[in-house]
């Protein structure tokens, strides 16, 4: 009963999307408000007719209905009420219709706080993402059906993935994933709709720039999580592996990035407008290629879903998409000429330039090492993979060059830099930079990449205080404010330009991090007996026992942990161990990490033998590591920041809806 | 910000265009280079002991064989274990000089990364153990299909 229903409202929300789209052309074309209105509720229905069947997929989850498919093959009896929730965005089909909630829910948001303004973009942004939501009503209904049924009913289920049912991160980076990828289709909506009413002006920047970095703190956020998820479940000790599926994620923020810088200069200088609008289109094509690239079954990946029909969907959903919306461009050049000369080649548009110039670098990058297997196949039937060093060499010195220009393009003024002002913008930075390389040296570092990535975030943070301490300092000079009550409302006033700094110092600490625990870390691995004991650094462990018992929480799972006694800057008992599920051929391994502000003592139990109770750990230390996270957590944060409203946007907006 | 004199741009827009897009055409070079010259090498591929064996010269290359860990096969421990990868039809003795990232038994299917020496011994520095609930059976001379595992 309750599947049928699922069905059924996703029939109608397909119905419902196209009714909207139709609306939206038909009520722009006419100037008609009764039938946009009537378009927009197409919309909201849309979305609340998917909510239903979301809630029909998790009631159908949590009482084991295994009539349905889906659930017969990612739920069994035993699984915890919780694993059961966040199984509808474990697998292909439930996924997708997850996908369907936010990106409908994204659209009414949008139709809804515009719903007075804009008057001559909206119909076209609710038919654009009236057709993108229609698209994937109609895979639903056709092709990854959620609620296909089964007869006759098994008594028990195979149960969730293994390796997702392992840890609660799997609750939240693919929430937080999904609604970056998700809300990218806003801008572009903004984007076609712009060039189809030819309103290419700075007003359709301001509101795509904001909505673009909307989705991207969720993207952001999502791809940290995957990282965190990544290291904290899978046991490698690390946490970015180049794996397809990370690929796909990464693609449309380094483009999203790019655009967020671009269209500061496609606002304030009236140049790269064309390639602003190209970025939008790449964007959200990118998160199509993503989303084919890991429910098609074309590449192999820890996380791909099965092969499935729906792979000839996205593919030609891709070219249609990247078809009309560079026909579009191309037929609107004309009226995306840039309105001012280029810079000059040291001014800050041009380091917004080559800062555009090294993300699409990086995106090209990924997408080609992504892509080069599939190629490879195709040509010489050979199966390959592009290893993860390959990716590491390409684009560690494109991400090293993207760092440094966070720090010239600060200190740089528009227009172009006399020689004076290169030097008195960059002489205090560069020195410090040098001076704190010298100080790493001296106190034993060694290594390049640490020390050039410590010297260069260095440059960086304080070209950006020395812009702080300005601003401050020639507010508190004309309006008599004292120090701090001066950085703060330098900060708010200003919330884009200080937003975009907290962002970049997120950045550094990121980098420092990932430069440090990539090459200062060590790690051993040993086969122990019980009682004996492995020393790593200054840490000891000492293997206590084998200790093999039911999970209690899902008592088919059998756990079989090493408890080990850590002693050194941490100390205490650990317990590290793997995990078998019925439903998985492998054991699931379940790291242990500790961590603390400096370093993660990361210990995993590779292998275990129950006759000699012998166990192979395996120990890592991570320097940083929780700085990696905290990092990212910066960066999403100023986002936040800049985009935070405040009174006078408020002010202006009101000002924009009355006109 | 803007009050200093900009000595550094007396060039024309023309000459500007063409300064910046020289600068652009140098970047995107060296990262097509970079990026081009090297994804060849970089290149690991999988194959079956079969495939493998029928090269002309099996050795030396870094490959990821792919196989079932043949019942009864495995010996020893890591890092001194040894057991024995098969397709159905072609069977090669690996040596693990790294443990298994997972737990894994006799029958599983296993990806292992490395070369096969002169003597016919595969040396591998790492162990990948498939874990995907789904897992087929490699047909005979074929590969294991779908999911590896990203961290090993």
């Amino acid at each position: 009963m309750i599947p049928t229903l699922g069905h059924i409202t996703v029939v109608i929300g397909l119905a419902a999307t196209i009714y909207a789209a139709a609306a939206f052309i038909l009520g722009g074309r006419r100037g008609d408000p009764g039938v946009l209105a009537s378009a927009r509720r197409g919309m909201y229905a849309a979305f609340a007719l998917v909510a239903l069947a979301c809630v029909a997929m998790v009631i159908s989850l949590l009482t084991h209905d295994f009539s349905v498919v889906y659930v017969a093959r990612n739920n069994a009896t035993t699984t915890p009420p919780f694993y059961s929730v966040i199984s509808l965005w474990a697998a292909l089909e439930g996924s997708i219709l997850f996908w369907t909630l936010l990106a409908t829910g994204w659209a009414s948001l949008v139709l809804y706080r515009y719903r007075a303004r804009l008057p001559a973009l909206m119909p076209w942004v609710g038919a654009t993402l009236a057709l993108g939501t229609a698209f994937f009503f109609a895979v639903m209904a056709w092709a990854g059906d959620p609620f296909v049924r089964v007869t006759p009913i098994g008594p028990e289920g195979n149960g969730p993935n293994a390796l997702l049912q392992n840890h609660p991160f799997m609750g939240l980076h693919p929430p937080l994933l999904y609604l970056g990828y998700t809300g990218l289709a806003v801008p572009f909506a903004f984007g076609m709709a712009a060039l189809i009413t030819r309103r290419t002006d700075e007003e359709w920047l301001a509101v795509v720039r904001r909505w673009t970095l909307v989705p991207w703190i969720f993207l952001t956020a999502g791809i940290v999580a995957g990282a965190w998820w990544s290291y904290a479940v899978l046991g490698w000790g690390g946490y970015w592996a180049w794996d397809p599926v990370e690929n796909a994620a990464l693609l449309p923020w380094l483009t999203a990035t790019a655009f967020i810088h671009s269209s500061m200069v496609a606002e304030r200088r009236g140049t790269l407008r064309t390639w602003t609008h190209a970025l939008v289109i790449a964007t959200f094509v990118l998160t199509l290629v993503g989303t084919f690239l890991t429910r098609s079954g074309v590449v192999n990946s820890v996380h791909a879903f099965t092969t499935s029909g729906i792979g000839a969907w996205f593919a030609s959903a891709i070219l249609l998409t990247l078809g009309g919306a560079l026909g579009l461009l191309i037929w609107r050049l004309p009226d995306l000429r840039d309105r001012r000369a280029p810079g000059a080649v040291v001014s800050r548009e041009s380091a917004f330039l080559f800062n555009n110039v090294l993300f699409l670098g990086i995106t090209f990058a990924v997408l080609f090492g992504t892509l080069y297997p599939i190629l490879v196949e195709a040509t010489s039937g050979a199966r390959a993979s592009v290893g993860a060093p390959w990716f590491n060499r390409v684009n560690a010195p494109i991400f090293v060059a993207l760092l440094f220009l966070a720090g010239v393009g600060p200190a740089l003024p528009w227009g172009g830099a006399s020689w004076a002002t290169v030097r008195e913008r960059f002489a205090i930075p560069i020195l410090s930079g040098v001076g704190v390389v010298v100080a790493a040296w001296a106190l034993g570092v060694r290594d390049a990449a640490p020390l050039g990535i410590l010297g260069l975030a260095t440059f960086v943070l304080v070209v950006m205080g020395d812009e702080v301490v300005r601003g401050a300092r020639s507010r508190a000079r004309s309006r008599g404010e004292a120090a701090p009550l001066a950085v703060l409302r330098l900060a708010t006033r200003n919330r884009r330009r200080y937003g975009g700094y907290l962002a970049h110092v997120g950045v550094c600490v990121m980098a420092v991090a990932i430069a440090v625990s990539a090459t200062l870390g060590t790690d051993r691995t040993a086969t122990l007996q019980e009682g004996e004991s492995l020393a790593v650094g200054e840490y000891t462990l000492r293997y206590d026992q084998l200790v093999t018992e039911p999970l209690a929480s899902d008592p088919r799972v059998i756990e079989t942990r090493a408890e080990l006694t850590l002693a050194g800057p941490q100390s205490g008992p650990i317990a590290t161990a793997l995990r078998d599920y019925p439903n998985s051929q492998t054991a699931i391994a379940t790291p242990v990490v500790r961590t603390a502000l400096g370093e993660d003592v990361y210990v995993t139990l590779l292998a275990y033998n129950t006759t000699s109770r012998a166990a192979t750990i395996q120990v890592f230390i991570n320097p940083l590591v929780m700085w990696i996270w905290t990092g990212g957590a910066i960066v999403a944060l100023g986002a936040l920041f800049a985009i935070w409203p405040d009174r006078r946007r408020r002010a202006v907006e009101a000002a924009l809806a009355g006109g | 910000m803007t009050l200093a004199r900009p000595v550094l741009a007396p060039l024309p827009p023309r000459g500007r265009r063409w300064g910046l897009l020289l600068g652009v055409a140098i970047v995107v070079g060296v990262i097509a280079y970079v990026a081009f010259s090297s994804v060849g090498n970089a290149l690991v591929y999988y194959v079956t002991p079969t495939e493998l064996l029928a090269r002309d010269d099996p050795s030396g290359e870094t490959v990821r064989l792919g196989g079932l860990v043949k019942p009864g096969s495995i010996q020893g421990e890591a890092p001194d274990l040894t057991f024995i990868l098969t397709d159905g039809t072609t069977e090669i003795t690996v040596r693990a000089l790294a443990a298994p990232t997972r737990s894994f038994r006799e029958g599983v299917g296993a990806v292992v990364e490395g070369q096969l020496d002169a003597d016919g011994l595969f040396e591998a520095n790492e162990v990948i153990v498939k874990h995907d609930e789904n897992y087929v059976a490699p047909s005979e001379g074929g590969l294991p299909t779908q999911a590896f595992d990203p961290g090993s």
